[in-house]
């Protein structure tokens, strides 16, 4: 069973010759959590916006190959400010816009929005004007709005771009926790030292193809170090050119070291 | 004035200048651009003060043009009229909060898309503001004085219109994908959070209003 499926995937933006994305085929099933890594420019965004439904729908452009999603998608932007409905001047209805939208009776909207604001930790800022929030907080909102929503799969790109580190690991912490009720997540994110402890798999992009895909140690390959890819232990391994395998983590490390 | 239904504040906003073009000038123009300048400086309207003196300042290259163009009867006349319109929208901008307005046009059934569309040009103006004053400090800090000799302000000019028209382009994509995914175009009929009070006085006063415009206009011409 998947919840997302693309099968041979490309996709080209509209008055564009070359596609941002080439042969992409990818499955994503219920409590998986894929990373796309990949420089700039690699096209992990736009393969979010194309499982999104977004593209090419919204964006325009031209899509062949088949993209199946047996779910409601909910994707974060990498801007939060952005993203921010500007109808709301509160954060409570700033997180229930989209519920709202969805036409929800409004005793599901309070009891998902309430819920969202806790796992985001963000109930001290309910009645705060959203316009007020620093990036890390409206970040989180911007979250929190699109898990009140319910989707079973989550996109989710960059999300952890404005936030401290301490945020960070927070964010990181409910996507496992959102894996753990069964939501498929799908993310792109530079953000790789995280990897190890938060993905099930790897997606490696670069100029639109997918050139690699496997569990988290390929984060610690030779090839993804030379991209500039790797986890700063096993790239730091490789400047001291010590002998492969790179240790992935800090933890793996301390283990090889001893 | 915050207390009142949105659609009362937009029959207001409305009638000001329909009146003001309606009604004998420069009489009816003084009266209804006086009324529009007062409404801003009732209380409970946000910066009230500042509304004023936006839409003073808005509708003065207007008088200015008009005198060029026109003798001063004409002007005074004219000038009034425009000089309603904009202190009308001023004050709706101020005195409407778009969310309530979104509430108010779906609780009547109005779609989502619509309201939203009549929300965001209330609220593009505040927002547009607010970014061009980050384009100024950032210029600021570049070394562009957007104050001094002519010339100097309109270089400023040139460095902000350009980065505040592809900022503006760029954000309507990325709000476009925002809103989208928070199911603005889920086709469902939206759930209204906290649908503001239409009272039978107000719905009455609004009706009265779109009546006494009629009743002006039918004078006017007979």
């Amino acid at each position: 069973m998947r919840t997302l499926g693309l099968d041979d995937v490309t996709f080209w933006y509209p008055a564009t010759a070359n596609p941002a994305l080439e042969n992409i085929t990818l499955d994503v099933g219920p409590g998986d959590i894929v990373a796309l890594v990949g420089r700039g420019g690699a096209g992990a965004s736009t393969l979010l916006l194309v499982a999104a439904g977004l593209a090419p729908r919204v964006t325009g452009g031209r899509l062949a190959g088949t993209v199946s999603r047996g779910a409601r998608a909910g994707i974060v932007l990498p801007t939060p400010w952005t993203q921010l409905s500007g109808m709301a001047f509160t954060v409570w209805d700033e997180v229930a816009f989209g519920p709202a939208n969805l036409g929800w009776p409004g005793h599901a909207i309070t009891r998902h929005v309430d819920h969202a604001l806790e796992r985001l930790e963000i109930v001290p800022l309910a009645s705060r004007d959203p316009a007020t929030l620093s990036g890390g907080e409206l970040q989180r909102v911007i979250i929190a709005g699109i898990l009140a929503m319910d989707p079973d799969l989550v996109l989710l790109d960059e999300p952890t771009a404005e936030l401290d580190p301490e945020g960070a690991r927070a964010v990181w912490r409910l996507v496992r926790s959102l894996a753990g009720e069964g939501k498929a997540v799908l993310l792109a994110t530079s953000d790789v030292d995280a990897l190890p402890d938060v993905a099930d798999r790897i997606v490696w992009l670069e100029q639109g193809s997918v050139r690699a895909m496997g569990e988290p140690s390929l984060l610690a390959e030779d090839a993804l170090c030379e991209a500039g890819l790797g986890t700063t232990v096993a790239d730091l391994w490789r400047a001291a050119a010590l002998p492969a395998p790179y240790p992935l983590t800090v933890v793996d490390a301390v283990q090889r070291w001893r | 004035m915050s207390a009142l239904h949105p659609f009362s504040l937009l029959a207001i906003a409305a009638a000001l200048p329909a009146f003001a073009w309606i009604l004998p000038a420069p009489g009816g123009g003084l009266a209804t651009a006086t009324l529009a300048l007062v409404l801003a400086l009732v209380p409970d309207v946000r910066a009230g003060a500042r509304v004023v003196r936006v839409a003073v300042l808005t509708a003065a290259p207007f008088w200015l043009f008009l005198l060029l163009l026109h003798d001063l009867p004409t002007t005074v006349a004219m000038g009034l009229r425009i000089t309603t319109m904009v202190a009308s929208f001023a004050w709706l901008v101020a005195a409407l909060p778009p969310d309530r307005l979104v509430e108010a046009m779906v609780a009547r059934g109005w779609s989502l898309t619509l309201a939203y569309l009549f929300a965001a040009t209330l609220s593009a103006v505040p927002v547009l503001k607010a970014r061009a004053r980050r384009i100024v400090e950032a210029q600021r800090c570049r070394g562009l004085s957007p104050r001094g000799s002519v010339a100097n302000r309109l270089r400023a000019l040139r460095a902000l219109a350009l980065p505040l028209v592809l900022s503006a382009l760029h954000e309507v994509d990325e709000r476009a994908l925002a809103l989208e995914t928070r199911g603005m175009g889920s086709g469902v009929h939206r759930t209204p959070l906290a649908a503001p009070p239409d009272r039978p006085l107000e719905r009455a006063a609004r009706w009265a209003l779109l009546l006494l415009c009629l009743a002006a206009v039918i004078w006017r011409l007979a």
